[in-house]
């Protein structure tokens, strides 16, 4: 169970949000660019400090806690994995800075993801899709309780795009996922919950089918902005 | 366009050939006084203490530089862009100038200068001014080039580390750093060629112990151009052979971090 409530001034606007999302649950942040989205992924993952509120994870208050001791891996939009360590290094890395000694887990992960092949290349040698798999994948070996993901599809070509939905759609259910993203149709396939983000504002919380229900009723024109092809 | 691309690239033979011609026309020189020079103890010594000066110039200059530039990319606070343009403070000055500027506040009258002779370290004619003056006109460059280092530093790679369970230190040492050492390297290089280079500044606060630019320059002014040459061209091939080792070692580190 992830509880939030906070406030943060920006340049122009006050990103000021209040909901909760249940354990494995998958919730798409969606909105304009500009909207606050990521601001909303820097202050949740801990990147990012807020002026004021509480974010609780399972009943335990983080806000205060630096991104190291949420729990919550937070995967920025672009490529994340680092340039100087092979794509293995970068899985392991987790696993590194918190002393584990015990690697039994990063094998069924590899498979999963399936990014064995690639495994000692550099970043720079593996293509968008694979690239993000491994992020993904390091992700998931952090152990974490929430995964916030800011845009993960972005500059992927369209049959990468859907073979990744497919792996996402793999999270659902064993992690608590933030998926932050502009496009509507990514939010309609993979979401359990969306949420509407506007100027910093929740305009809407709830399911794919409430938000379309509501759709057939008086859709405000500022939801309605949001599907582009209807 | 055909006459465009031609003085393009007449400008660049121009320019390759002004700082290679002056170089290359140094290996005519007499074989009679580079002998000589090859056997003159005073020679050796004097590339030795160059040598030892500028090594203890680059370190001292890494080690003050460095968390200096991480300072200054890490921290925003006011009067950060005041504190960068000083950086480059040291640039700027004519080297008998510092050589002036370090010599009136380290002599063994001034409260500094009686401090440091406390401890047995005196700075005048000494290697430890060779090496403050040395390190004062060549730390810039390795601070200037770290923090540029420290800049190009994707922040997302910094917050996914954090996010993935690493403390700002495991963050510094396994992403900041290694990313940020063939800058680091770079500008320790450059640092370290411009300490080697050093005349103006060791001329008023620590001519002797002499080092071999000095020397150059004593053998010059005393028995003219043909005494001065084969010590200018060794001078010249250590400086290159230690140039070309760093830097090939700086580019395959950069290959390597891609």
């Amino acid at each position: 169970m992830v509880e939030v409530s906070v406030r943060k001034k920006l340049e122009s606007f006050v990103l000021s949000v209040d909901f909760s999302i249940g354990e494995g649950e998958y919730l798409t942040v969606i909105g304009r660019s500009g909207a606050g989205k990521s601001t909303l992924a820097k202050v949740l993952s801990g990147v990012e400090g807020i002026d004021s509120g509480s974010i609780k994870l399972n009943g335990r208050e983080i806000s205060h806690l630096p991104p190291e001791k949420r729990r919550i891996s937070y995967l920025p939009q672009g490529n994340s994995l680092f340039p100087h360590m092979t794509v293995l290094e970068n899985l392991l890395f987790p696993l590194k800075v918190k002393g584990k000694k015990d690697f039994s887990g990063v094998n069924s992960i590899v498979e999963k993801f399936k990014i064995g092949r690639i495994l000692d290349r550099r970043p720079r040698e593996i293509s968008g899709g694979e690239a993000q798999r491994a992020s993904l994948a390091r992700a998931i070996l952090s152990e974490p309780e929430v995964i916030i993901l800011d845009e993960p599809l972005n500059q992927l070509d369209f049959f990468t795009k859907t073979e990744l939905i497919e792996e996402l759609k793999k999270l659902k259910g064993n992690l608590t996922v933030i998926h932050i993203t502009h496009d509507p149709l990514e939010a309609m396939e993979l979401s359990d919950k969306v949420l509407l983000l506007e100027k910093g504002k929740v305009i809407f919380l709830g399911s794919w089918e409430e938000l379309i229900e509501r759709g057939k009723g008086e859709l405000p024109e500022r939801i309605r902005s949001f599907f582009p092809y209807r | 366009m055909r006459l465009f691309r031609l003085l393009i690239f007449l400008f660049s033979f121009l320019f390759f050939a002004f700082i290679t011609v002056p170089v290359l026309n140094l290996f005519f020189v007499d074989k009679h006084s580079l002998i000589e020079t090859l056997k003159d103890r005073e020679v050796w010594g004097a590339l030795l203490t160059t040598l030892k000066g500028a090594t203890f110039s680059t370190v001292l200059g890494v080690l003050l530089g460095v968390p200096t530039a991480y300072f200054l990319s890490e921290f925003e606070f006011r009067g950060r862009e005041f504190l960068e343009s000083i950086l480059n403070l040291p640039i700027v000055i004519p080297h008998v100038t510092v050589g002036i500027i370090l010599l009136k506040l380290l002599n063994s009258k001034t409260l500094l200068g009686e401090f440091f002779s406390e401890l047995g370290i005196t700075f005048v004619d000494t290697i430890y001014g060779i090496v403050v003056a040395m390190c004062f006109v060549s730390i810039s460059y390795v601070a200037v080039s770290s923090l540029l280092g420290f800049r190009s530093v994707d922040r997302n790679l910094i917050w996914s580390a954090r996010s993935l369970g690493a403390t700002p230190f495991q963050v510094f040492r396994y992403v900041v750093f290694p990313l940020t050492f063939p800058y680091i390297l770079r500008g320790a290089l450059l640092s370290f060629a411009r300490a080697v280079s050093e005349v103006g500044a060791l001329l008023i606060i620590a001519y002797y112990p002499i080092t071999a630019p000095i020397l150059m320059y004593e053998r010059f002014e005393d028995y003219g151009l043909k005494a001065a040459t084969p010590i200018a061209l060794l001078v010249v091939l250590f400086s290159l052979f230690i140039f070309t080792f760093l830097l090939t070692l700086s580019s395959l580190l950069e290959r390597k971090n891609g």
